[in-house]
């Protein structure tokens, strides 16, 4: 690997050291490995130094001087992120947890101003007293922070009612390489003020500045919701049914997809008897009592005409909790049947959902590995799990597999990441993805951060972006 | 096997599960020590903790595991078993640490000995209470409980009862019936320091019909499976084991009414021992509560109705592990008691929160919880002991078992 990139100097630990306080800084070895790897089934690597900033000031500070004496610096919040945005060249792992406050909740016009490194989960419970809540509800969402969904403009269970992180941004403040700090966005839910830079920012994975507070808006929350889950014959008729409660214009809150051995993980884990079934829809409804049901009887009739063997609709919150702890569950409990596991993130118009699923199980019998499919197909969203049992030897196939599925993925229109980002991970993937508007991307990477100090590695190589 | 013996091969038993995370952090979402302020550093929360052996185990740690750094990050977790039942991957997170606990605790032998022997101190101790309490509340006695025991100063020891439960015990004058037999395995604190308690549930008990023996048995040894003296813990387990299966054979079911001790039955002793007896002590093993509720069910026990009378359920996190809460929250239910619950931990976590080092971390782990009850202001009952004792003396209000919001007002059999 080319050096671009200095090592963290014993006399930067001390300007370190005397900005934010030595609690604040860590080269312990147990503290740089554990900060030195995210979710992802990646390599271990390691950061020189974990510095945990209180205020934003402290973040200008230490990206003027790490741009100066060209110190790679990776932002990181809940670390649960799941394309490897992890300090592939050392330097400075930011931790932002520290700024972890409410600074302001505007509870008339439904906004929150938070500090990045607020837990997803602890801001929409501190809501509940305003009858407000944040809705993208990434299954991390009890570990991973407001910062991390932004970068990664995170979504989840509800997005196919709520949208993505991106539709609740309103502004913020943020801090590019080299210090400057700057405000983005406004505090109103539309403007037309020029170049929409906010927006650009939203998915830059720490690449493009690091976020120190951000204006959300927020949604009231709803009085009532309700989850059926309806058990079909075949993928076919599951996914039918999918696509007709999107186009008759149903307005459910969640509309997810699991198929048969996945099924099967759930019902072990979670100790279920499922009816027996190739696919699994789960639906959820939000509103008033009577707009609930109304909802999911809808949706019920859609099953019924799909030819669905079984139908059970949750009593209580109890139920409902859990059934989706159950979902949300999914992907780690897959490592339990499988220690080796690749996971892609894919997403396409949903015409193509059944192709997409038949496309999968065609690939995986090509290459003679295990895959099954899982998704928030309401939006698209497909999530498919390679497994490779205990062989580690399966990953290059894995990856190949994955690699033709997405390839198609992006021929047919689609995205080879919903949710989770590029990363590391999916950098292979981006001038296909992009075309022309890859190099327009990275002339922008170059103009906000012409050194790559932010993030080197994730998204773009650094030798296409220092050239 | 002995684990001084097979170091190596000891360690690889925490491969596979250690593998098996995949760094989601659902357990330090739900894990106690979240709460303390130093939690931001991530090798002191529990996802932190298994990466460290993620990276020992991929030859990238450049630190011993039984260095005193890498030992202070595991110390913070004090097996309270809440990370088990939220983590996906089924990684046992707790065992890990006691496992990794004992690549240093085995090497301190003063310790290991005076832990090892904490059930005999406690006997003797109780031999002679009056004496025991006034020393142990002295301040040469609290020296000596913080240089051998790392107990913080500040704690009030428990006091020692007049008498024991197996001495009470065996001393009465009662004859048991012949009704449904029961061996109760005690554990320390009922036996020596809440020994009403005991002989409110062995009356109970006998009132009810059933004949209660107190086998040979010792403490239950939770304390030093969390102080990584796993070879001892299980030398213990096994005295226990053959004991209570005895008691089985002869056609006794197991009682307990402490969680631990529940716990260590049907938990710990089989899957550290994975042996046929301990499973067979294991399902024969019922808390004082379960049998309650099934003589409840069944038309044998009648309850008077608590309509409107307000208590506060403390979930403790060993009732929590051990699966009785929904167990406890019916028969309360059956009483009509008016229920509030309070899902939070306390923080004493047995003698973890007693130490000197830990002591103002619970409280900072339990502060919540002391705010929340104090707001409520009402009767709490929590089935753990020690986190009775922890509740009472960080809030002043009165905590009890639930078995004795039931006895209480346990109808006479017709
Ligand atoms: C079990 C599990 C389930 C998941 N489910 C979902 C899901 O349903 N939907 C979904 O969208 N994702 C999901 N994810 C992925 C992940 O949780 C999300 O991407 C999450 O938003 C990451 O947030 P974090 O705080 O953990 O960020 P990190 O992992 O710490 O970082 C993620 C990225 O954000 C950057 N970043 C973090 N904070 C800042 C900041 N303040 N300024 C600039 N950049 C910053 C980092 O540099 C990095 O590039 C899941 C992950 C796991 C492990
Ligand atoms: S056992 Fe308790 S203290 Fe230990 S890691 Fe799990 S939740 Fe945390
Ligand atoms: S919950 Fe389990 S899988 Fe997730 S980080 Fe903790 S130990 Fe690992």
């Amino acid at each position: 690997m080319k050096t671009y990139f200095n090592k963290v100097s014993r006399s930067d630990l001390e300007f370190f050291e005397k900005l934010l306080g030595s609690r604040n800084v860590s080269t312990s070895e147990e503290e740089l490995v554990v900060n030195s790897i995210d979710a992802f089934q990646g390599d271990f690597y390691r950061a020189d130094v974990v510095l945990w900033p209180e205020t934003t000031e402290h973040v200008v500070e230490i990206l003027r001087y790490a741009d100066q004496h060209r110190i790679p610096v990776y932002p990181r919040g809940g670390g649960t992120g799941l394309t490897g945005t992890v300090p592939v060249y050392g330097g400075i792992v930011l931790s932002m947890l520290k700024m972890n406050k409410i600074v302001e909740v505007y509870e008339e016009d439904m906004q929150v101003t938070v500090e990045a490194g607020m837990i997803y989960e602890k801001l929409n419970k501190e809501l509940e007293k305003y009858g407000l809540f944040f809705p993208p509800d990434p299954s991390s969402g009890s570990v991973c922070t407001i910062g991390g969904m932004v970068a990664s403009n995170s979504s989840g269970l509800k997005a196919v009612k709520y949208g993505t992180t991106r539709d609740y941004v309103l502004g913020f403040e943020l801090v590019f390489a080299g210090g400057r700090k700057m405000k983005l966005g406004s505090r109103t839910f539309k403007y037309s003020t020029g170049y929409d830079l906010a927006r650009m920012m939203i998915g830059s994975q720490g690449t493009l500045g690091v976020f120190t507070e951000i204006t959300l808006r927020l949604r009231k929350l709803p009085q009532d919701f309700k989850t059926a889950l309806a058990f079909f014959p075949t993928v076919e008729s599951a996914v039918k049914s999918i696509c007709k409660i999107v186009r008759t214009g149903l307005d459910v809150a969640a509309l997810e997809f699991v198929d048969e051995p996945l099924i099967k993980n759930i019902s072990e884990y979670k100790k279920i008897s499922f009816p027996e079934s190739k696919a699994m829809v789960l639906v959820e409804a939000h509103g008033s009592a009577r707009y609930v049901e109304d909802v999911l009887e809808g949706c019920c009739n859609i099953f019924r005409e799909n030819d669905a063997v079984d139908i059970w609709i949750t009593r209580d919150r109890e139920e409902r909790e859990f059934f989706w702890s159950a979902r949300r569950s999914v992907y780690p409990v897959s490592l339990r049947h499988s220690r080796y596991l690749v996971i892609s993130d894919l997403v396409v118009p949903i015409s193509k959902l059944l192709e997409a699923v038949l496309k999968t199980y065609a690939i995986a019998e090509k290459y003679k590995i295990k895959a099954s499919v899982i998704g928030h197909f309401g939006d698209g969203n497909i999530h498919v799990h390679w497994f490779l049992g205990d062989n580690r030897e399966l990953l290059p196939i894995a990856h190949k597999a994955n690699d033709e599925l997405a390839e198609w993925v992006i021929d047919v229109g689609g995205a080879v990441s919903g949710e989770h980002g590029i990363g590391t991970e999916k950098k292979k993937f981006m001038k296909l993805q992009h075309g022309e508007a890859y190099d327009l991307m990275l002339q922008i990477k170059r103009l906000l951060d012409p050194k790559c100090i932010l993030s080197p590695g994730v998204i773009f190589d650094v030798d296409e972006v220092i050239q | 096997m002995t684990i001084e013996k097979h170091n190596g091969e000891y360690l690889d038993l925490l491969l596979q599960d250690v593998f098996k995370c995949v760094r989601c952090g659902f357990c330090n979402s739900v894990c106690p020590t979240s709460n303390i302020s130093i939690s931001y550093m991530g090798s002191r929360t529990s996802r932190g903790r298994i990466v460290i052996l993620q990276a020992y185990f991929s030859n990238i740690l450049n630190k011993p595991i039984e260095s005193d750094e890498i030992q202070e990050a595991f110390d913070y977790c004090f097996g309270c078993r809440r990370c088990l039942d939220i983590c996906p991957a089924g990684v046992k997170i707790p065992q890990i640490v006691w496992r990794v606990k004992s690549l240093k605790a085995r090497k301190r032998l003063l310790h290991r000995f005076l832990f090892s022997n904490y059930g005999l101190l406690e006997k003797i101790c109780s031999k002679m209470p009056k004496l025991s309490n006034t020393f142990l509340s002295s301040s040469l006695g609290k020296t000596m409980l913080e240089r051998l025991y790392g107990i913080d100063r500040r704690v009030s020891f428990p006091k020692f009862y007049e008498v024991s439960l197996e001495s009470w015990f065996r001393r009465r004058r009662f004859q048991n019936s012949g009704g449904r037999k029961l061996s109760y395995f005690v554990d320390v604190f009922t036996n020596y320091h809440e020994v009403d308690l005991g002989i409110e549930i062995v009356t109970t008990l006998e009132k009810l019909g059933y004949s209660i023996s107190i086998p040979p048995q010792k403490e239950a040894g939770t304390i030093l499976f969390e102080e990584g003296l796993i070879e001892e813990a299980l030398k213990i387990a096994r005295y226990n084991i053959e004991n209570l299966y005895k008691s089985i054979v002869n056609g006794s079911v197991i009682l307990t009414s402490s969680p631990a001790a529940y716990l260590a039955l049907k938990k710990d002793y089989p899957e550290f021992l994975g042996d046929e007896k301990s499973r067979i002590v294991a399902d024969n093993t019922f808390d004082v509560l379960e049998l309650l509720l099934r003589d409840v069910e069944e038309g044998r026990v009648k309850l008077d109705s608590r309509e409107g009378f307000k208590i506060t359920y403390h979930h403790s996190c060993f009732t929590k592990a051990s699966g009785l809460t929904k167990t406890i929250k019916r028969l309360l239910s059956y009483a009509e008691y008016d229920l509030k619950e309070v899902d939070q931990c306390c923080g004493i976590a047995g003698l973890w929160g007693m130490k000197k080092k830990h002591f103002d971390q619970a409280i900072e782990v339990g502060s919540g919880l002391f705010s929340e009850l104090k707001n409520l202001a009402i009767p709490v009952t929590s089935q753990s002991e020690t986190c009775r004792l922890q509740i009472r003396h960080n809030t002043g209000i009165d905590v009890k078992h639930p078995f004795q919001y039931i006895s209480e007002i346990i109808e006479p059999r017709p």
